[in-house]
């Protein structure tokens, strides 16, 4: 018995829904765009991904903005019963913002991860057991492999994933500190890549057995997975890519497949010189032969915690229709990358296996096997 | 299976095991507190007090892992509370704005994901399994141990650990998969879902002849 993904939803910079995403990414346009919004602060980029034309009420954050439209089509549809996980980093972050800004102290227990889950799970009128989980920037895609696990283990009928992160002035000044940031869009895998560029997004998955009724036989299964740490530096991935390597070994064990069944890889890809070369070593050393490999992030940014959950969906696209989306900003790949990454879009031969990375601040890394439950 | 809890707290600390080793003691001075880890840590002086009571914790019920715990094993890293890292961000934003708000301090934002007291316990530990922060405000310990045995049931560790704590104490739960050796449960009671008065009844349990 799988777990599959029975239905899912996203914005981001290009818009509201995974078509929307896709049909972006294929353009091979990016949706940063430069911002004013941090203009006084010298950061050292103005680069951003942030959902265009989002109403955000007062008093609420740009997350909840996002999911109280992107969940609305569920609110009413979905079973009470059914489990939640909430994928965040740092969720309603604009609370400590105004909390320091505004001297008052007290808006700070706003931005606790359970209180966006009891918002979340307020909204859509659930009664079954919920969670936050947070695992840096892999976080969405860890919480997919512990909703995949309960399915499996028939611990939960039905679990809720949803996950969110916002374009804020916390966020943007600590990955300036960081020199994170490059001045102009993210190009994943370029040889001239100079950072990442922020970007927000939300996204949920129903994950399901795949004899649900909500089920079909286009659902993509989650066939496998594994979530490892670095155990090496805070920030800094490991330059011998053992963490990574290990997960998508994991990933590979756990659904009994071979390195050579790994028909495509969606990329963490961020960008940053450090990371992307970690990322290639990992695949290098875990499928050894070039396989074709993309990232989102140079269409819409690193949109932090919701980022694995965004490039599942669209992976999950790519495999049905048997097409790669290019990686938006890549003009000449970095020599480890040529022969794996394209700034094109990609007809496969075969697309029955997907095998999707996230990596993140900490160490910890994440890798999910997508495939077909027709397989 | 729980192998065992471990405690530190600023009083005391203790471990309350599945093979009968349990003990509890008083805590060492803070300049001491590397002894009880048992190994040099990189950084250690410049860790928050919290992620020293988590290392101390950590430590602790790491050694009562069955197998014990070598460097490579795939041992992973729960943490749970219902704070978050809401003290760590503040203390980031607020130094961030009285700076100028130009340029924050880089060693302040690291800190600001709950997961990062934990990544850095894995680090000074050099623990490779999963390192996740699972909170449910209804059950946050029971969460936090069904988390684990589902990660070891799916094989994604060989053992796990599973730390709660605040600013005066961290406790650590340690699981393994495989048969059980004189197992042990633990029932959790609301006013025992706190690290220090958690860690108290814990000493107050090994404490009794």
């Amino acid at each position: 018995m799988n777990a599959v993904i029975a239905q899912s939803d996203v914005v981001t910079a290009y818009g509201w829904g995974t078509e929307v995403l896709w049909a972006g990414l294929m353009s091979g346009r990016t949706a940063i765009r430069s911002t004013d919004r941090f203009a006084e602060r010298k950061f050292v980029s103005n680069q951003v991904a942030m959902v265009p034309d989002l109403v955000v009420a007062e008093g609420e954050s740009r997350c909840m903005a996002m999911l109280k439209q992107l969940l609305a089509p569920l609110r009413w549809t979905i079973d009470p019963k059914t489990a939640l996980i909430v994928a965040t980093t740092v969720g309603e972050i604009e609370y400590i913002e105004q909390a320091v800004l505004d001297d008052s102290p007290e808006k700070s227990s706003f931005a606790r991860p359970s209180v966006l889950l009891e918002r979340v799970k307020e909204f859509l009128r659930l009664t079954g057991p919920a969670t936050v989980l947070s695992s840096a920037c892999a976080s969405s895609a860890a919480a997919l492999t512990r909703a995949a696990s309960m399915v499996r283990h028939g611990q939960a009928d039905a679990v809720l994933v949803v996950s969110c992160d916002a374009v804020s002035e916390f966020v943007y000044s600590g990955f300036s500190t960081l020199l994170s940031l490059c001045e102009v869009p993210a190009s994943p895998f370029d040889a001239a890549r100079c950072g990442l560029t922020l970007g927000e997004a939300a996204a949920w998955a129903l994950v399901t057995r795949d004899d649900h009724k909500l089920a079909t036989k286009d659902s993509p299964a989650i066939l496998g997975w594994g979530n490892t740490t670095d155990a090496v530096h805070m920030t800094a991935p490991d330059r011998n890519a053992t963490g990574l390597t290990r997960a998508i070994a994991k990933s590979l064990a756990m659904a009994g497949r071979a390195p050579a069944d790994v028909d495509f890889i969606a990329a963490h890809g961020t960008a940053t010189i450090y990371s992307d070369a970690m990322e290639m070593t990992a695949f290098r050393n875990a499928i050894s032969e070039p396989r074709p490999v993309y990232s989102v992030k140079g269409g819409i940014g690193h949109t932090l915690a919701a980022a694995g959950l965004a490039q599942i969906l669209i992976a999950a696209r790519a495999m049905s229709l048997s097409v790669l989306p290019p990686t938006v900003g890549l003009n000449h790949p970095d020599e480890r990358a040529i022969g794996w990454v394209q700034n094109t879009p990609t007809k496969l031969q075969r697309s029955r296996t997907a095998l999707s990375c996230n990596s993140g601040f900490g160490g910890v890394n994440t890798a999910v096997l997508l495939g077909s439950i027709n397989q | 299976m729980i192998r065992s809890l471990a405690w530190y707290c600023d009083t005391h600390y203790g471990v309350y095991a599945s093979r009968g080793r349990s003990f509890a003691k008083p805590a060492p001075p803070a300049d001491e507190l590397l002894s009880l880890i048992g190994r040099p840590v990189k950084y250690f002086s410049r860790m928050t007090g919290e992620t020293k009571s988590c290392l101390a914790a950590a430590s602790l019920a790491l050694r009562e892992m069955s197998p014990p715990n070598a460097v490579g094993d795939e041992i992973g890293l729960l943490s749970a509370g219902a704070e978050g890292c809401v003290q760590a961000n503040e203390k980031y934003f607020t130094d961030y704005v009285t700076s100028g708000r130009t340029m924050g301090r880089g060693n302040l934002f690291i800190y600001t994901l709950p997961t990062s007291t934990l990544c850095e316990v894995a680090i000074a530990l050099a623990l490779a399994g999963p390192a996740m922060y699972v909170h449910a405000d209804a059950s946050p310990l029971l969460t936090l141990t069904r988390t684990a045995e589902q990660l070891l049931t799916d094989r994604e560790a060989d053992g796990m650990l599973a730390l709660w704590s605040d600013s005066r104490a961290a406790v650590c739960i340690s699981l393994t998969a495989g048969p059980p050796v004189d197992p042990f449960t633990v029932n959790f009671t609301p006013e025992e879902l706190a690290p220090l008065p958690l860690a108290e009844r814990l000493f107050a349990m090994v404490s009794r002849p």
